[in-house]
């Protein structure tokens, strides 16, 4: 399966997904003009990847700095879908990222978690040195 | 002849960072946030603070974007509508704040006032829960998805109010208010 690689503009960020190595990555900023026609292609290849049951673990590293509510909208839709794949028997880890000032990032990361019921989601501080 | 100096300090007065008034489009909302962003940067603003402006700012020029009802057709197919409106960032008391304007249609009025007013009726969490139940809904028919970027706007400020204007037989004239 051919691996989904878009790049990141001043509004959207970029998009990483990787089939071999099952590491799917969405880095940057996210308030594009429209937040479902960006994220279609991301939609459709979620879903071919996941047609397919497969026991290795898929890991998610989402490292937004800022998205807007129509994006907000978005993820939780892409982490359904993540819900249900691990439903169905891929275990999925969730690594949300964010830099150790950005409360607003920690904030919504904690309120994704909470509406996720069972696949791991796992709150990442880092700083400028790491990054 | 016009007097911009006028103009220009009476804005200033204002705390006014800066004031945009036209057709808007994506580029306008990614050039002037970065602007805003790094006039934030500049001046220290916790980045708390300055995201919150951000996020404000952008959710209300999206809002113009989506709704305004003075628009222009696109001449060329592959465009997109001009939509009109104005968004004014500006700074007073040691607050920042996000002044937007447009029309919208006599329809969409009541849909609007009944959303800002549950909202600015709303505590922090309630808002939050509201926010988290309209997050896990699809769009209404009419919606673009928003609805949700006035609860956003709601969450960051700590002040939020509206106004509106009736302009003609067809529209309104609709300004909210947002104060950090």
């Amino acid at each position: 399966m051919e691996n989904l690689i878009i790049k990141a503009t001043k509004s959207s960020p970029s998009i990483c997904l990787d089939a071999q190595s099952r590491i799917l990555e969405i880095t940057g900023e996210s308030y594009p003009e429209n937040a479902a026609n960006f994220y279609a292609p991301v939609f459709a290849w979620i879903d071919r990847f996941f047609a397919q049951t497969n026991n290795t673990p898929v890991t998610v590293n989402i490292t937004l700095h800022y998205f807007n509510s129509s994006s907000s909208k978005v993820l939780m839709d892409i982490f359904d879908r993540l819900e249900k794949a691990h439903a169905d028997g891929t275990p999925i880890i969730v690594n949300w990222r964010y830099h150790e000032e950005n409360d607003t990032a920690v904030e919504c990361g904690e309120e994704f978690k909470e509406e996720i019921e069972c696949i791991a989601f796992n709150m990442v501080e880092f700083n400028d040195e790491d990054s | 002849m016009w007097d911009a100096y006028t103009f220009y300090r009476n804005m200033q007065e204002d705390g006014i960072i800066f004031s945009f008034t036209g057709p808007t489009s994506q580029s306008v909302v990614e050039g002037i946030g970065e602007v805003l962003r790094r006039k934030m940067a500049l001046e220290e603003t916790k980045m708390s603070v300055s995201l919150k402006v951000f996020s404000i700012f952008v959710e209300q020029m999206q809002n113009v974007l989506n709704y305004s009802a003075e628009k222009e057709p696109p001449k060329v197919e592959d465009d997109n509508e001009l939509h009109y409106g104005m968004v004014t960032v500006g700074k007073k008391d040691g607050h920042f704040y996000i002044l937007s304007g447009n029309y919208i249609t006599k329809q969409d009025t009541e849909r609007f006032c009944f959303l800002l007013d549950r909202v600015i009726a709303m505590d922090k969490d309630q808002l939050k829960a509201y926010y988290l139940e309209q997050r896990r809904k699809g769009p209404d028919a009419s919606s673009k998805g928003a609805g949700l970027g006035l609860i956003e706007t709601a969450r960051k400020a700590t002040r939020l109010e509206y106004f509106i204007a009736d302009a003609d037989e067809e529209r309104n004239f609709i300004t909210i208010n947002a104060v950090i």
